[in-house]
């Protein structure tokens, strides 16, 4: 019996991908993983909980949304456009790393992370808020709530969370807009 | 002439509000508790029947309305928001002045089988007494030594906050004359024990009809549609007589694993019914459960056929396959077998095999919260897809997986999908 596949197309930060056969029934994570080498995205617990395999969904209309990869049929991209936590940071011209992402370079400096098998769905989330805080600012009594709200469903087994915590609010503090009054 | 019609009009419409006013004294309200509950129960016998009690409590599911979510056992307070406002369960917790401490054998009697509180007040028929009217007075008692022997809760009860005419009990007297029929399911001697057993379980106890059986427009359960299924809050309270528990797939073994663990080939108990499992049928005898499964199936279950697929359009299939391979399969499983303790079976999910799509689109618009069930199991969180697919999609899944796996060939809409984002 052969596995079925279809021809997958899609923008992959920033760039365009395929036509590539699939398998009809792939997860997106292992199509991240194993076909485009993008290892940022990890599997965790596979079934949708611990969010160490989230990536982000553009919409047409502007907004972002987190998915996770390891829950989420490959074909579901079809046509869309994704972020993995790959196309974070600034790169020159030839891919070289220039500078980490605000989130990123944060989060280092807090020490936020130990192992660093959940920091990407950290990333991907903190990120998917900012850019929510950048159209839609929050009152500066909201935040702490609206971080935990946001970030509250990625599992983390090593350092519990606060500095974590902390790296984000230091960001958005630290970028003008996101909060109001 | 016109003044002669005037008057008659006026004497006419003085007539109604007198009859009404009448009605509504609660005077032609027939009692079913005799004289001979006015009598105490002695302390020891009090204290013989509180087990029994806890049972019976148990089983009539009094904890699901009075006792609210994080708050103390029996005290009330629970909201039921209903369409015409907010209705407030009240604490029988065996305090004297908040609860029912002050309540006599006979007063607890009236307010369960009567619907008539201490003082003559009328009981909103949210309390089921229209079910409870058919327990037996042994059984009211057993119930009445139990509650009066917990912990009595200094919790005030609070007002309720119903629209006009709602807010007005003694209409609920006028109600009463046409909603609390006389023995409206009497035991039938050429059934079995174990049928006539469960016909006490399931109507009186368990007060299914309360949710399963439609209302007419005067809001009283129509028995003649006794268990034929209504919309319960925007979801679909199942028909549950014999032919449709087997159209959802139930045989007795599957329905008395579903009342008991919540869980069964058929899918996870949901919503409202995913507490009445929780709080009252988990805890109901083996014999109760056989009882209920006799009353409902029948002694001579019918015979259960698997569901076929049903034809539908190629490019409904493809489109609707292609939706539930995107978002779905990861937790379902690809060919809808489910994950233990992470995601039901779709393939026998009865959700899929009921008549309206209605419970169906209502999980996949707007998901469903983790939930630990009796025993062991427990199902994650499902995510609502409202604002990740169009109506367009929506309706390709559940057109094709109602037909390849419910066996309903009709195709649900776009414009049904709208309607129930709603």
């Amino acid at each position: 019996m052969s596995i079925a596949t279809r021809p997958l197309s899609l923008t992959v930060n920033g760039r365009k991908v395929g036509p590539i056969d699939v398998p009809d029934s792939m997860m997106m994570l292992d199509f991240l993983n194993e076909y485009l080498n993008l290892t940022g995205a990890r599997l965790g617990c596979g079934i949708g909980v611990c969010h160490a395999c989230t990536i982000i969904l553009d919409r047409p209309d502007g907004r972002a949304e987190e998915m996770r990869t390891c829950i989420t049929g490959a074909h579901f991209f079809a046509d869309k456009s994704i972020r993995t936590v790959e196309a974070h940071a600034e790169r020159d011209a030839q891919g070289n790393l220039v500078k980490l992402a605000p989130v990123q370079q944060a989060f280092i400096e807090h020490f936020a992370f130990q192992c660093g098998y959940c920091t990407s769905g950290f990333v991907t989330g903190a990120t998917v808020l900012i850019e929510r805080l950048k159209r839609e600012p929050v009152a500066r009594k909201d935040l702490e709530r609206t971080i935990t709200e946001a970030l509250d469903r990625h599992i983390c087994r090593c350092t519990g969370y606060v500095r974590y915590y902390e790296a984000v609010r230091e960001v958005v503090l630290a970028t003008p807009g996101l909060v109001k009054g | 002439m016109i003044r002669r019609t005037t008057r008659v009009l006026l004497a006419l419409l003085v007539l109604v509000v007198a009859l009404f006013a009448v009605l509504a004294s609660g005077a032609f309200e027939r009692s079913v508790v005799g004289s001979e509950f006015e009598q105490a129960l002695a302390p020891e016998r009090m204290r013989e029947l509180a087990d029994k009690g806890r049972v019976l409590v148990d089983a009539a599911d009094c904890y699901a309305c009075h006792t609210d979510r994080d708050g103390p056992a029996w005290a009330g307070g629970l909201a039921l928001e209903l369409p015409v406002g907010i209705l407030r369960s009240t604490n029988i917790s065996p305090d004297k002045e908040f609860g029912i401490g002050n309540w006599t054998r006979a007063e607890f009697h009236r307010a369960v089988r009567d619907g008539i509180g201490k003082g003559g007040r009328h009981l909103y028929p949210a309390m089921p007494y229209a079910s409870y009217r058919a327990l037996h007075p042994e059984d009211v008692d057993a119930m009445y030594a139990f509650l009066m022997s917990r912990e009595p809760v200094r919790q005030p009860n609070r007002d309720n906050s119903l629209v006009f005419p709602f807010n007005l009990r003694p209409l609920i007297a006028v109600w009463n004359l046409i909603a609390l029929p006389r023995d409206p399911f009497p035991a039938e001697s050429s059934r079995s024990a174990a049928w006539n057993r469960g016909n006490y379980v399931v109507n009186a106890l368990g007060h299914c009809g309360e949710c399963h059986t439609p209302r007419n427009l005067m809001m009283v359960v129509d028995n003649s549609r006794h268990l034929q299924g209504a919309a319960v809050e925007g979801i679909e309270a199942p028909d549950i007589t014999a032919t449709g528990l087997a159209a959802m797939g139930f045989e007795p073994v599957a329905l008395k694993r579903f009342m008991r663990e919540g869980l069964a080939p058929q899918g996870a108990a949901t919503h409202q019914m995913f507490d009445v499992i929780k709080h009252s049928t988990q805890h109901w005898s083996d014999a109760d459960l056989s009882a209920m499964a006799s009353y409902l199936l029948g002694d001579l279950p019918p015979v259960l056929k698997a569901a076929e697929a049903a034809a539908v359009k190629p490019e409904v299939t493809a489109a609707g396959r292609e939706v539930y391979l995107g978002v779905c399969a990861g937790c379902h499983g690809v060919e809808g077998e489910g994950v233990p303790n992470v995601a039901v079976a779709l393939r026998t999910n009865a959700s899929l095999r009921l008549e309206s799509p209605r419970n169906f689109l209502q999980a996949v618009l707007h998901g469903l919260p983790e939930q630990d069930f009796p025993g062991l199991a427990r199902m994650q969180a499902m995510p609502g897809f409202a604002s990740l697919l169009t109506d367009q999609e929506i309706a390709n899944l559940a057109s094709w997986m109602r037909a390849a796996w419910g066996g309903r060939a009709q195709d649900v809409s776009p414009a049904l999908v709208a309607k129930a984002r709603r």
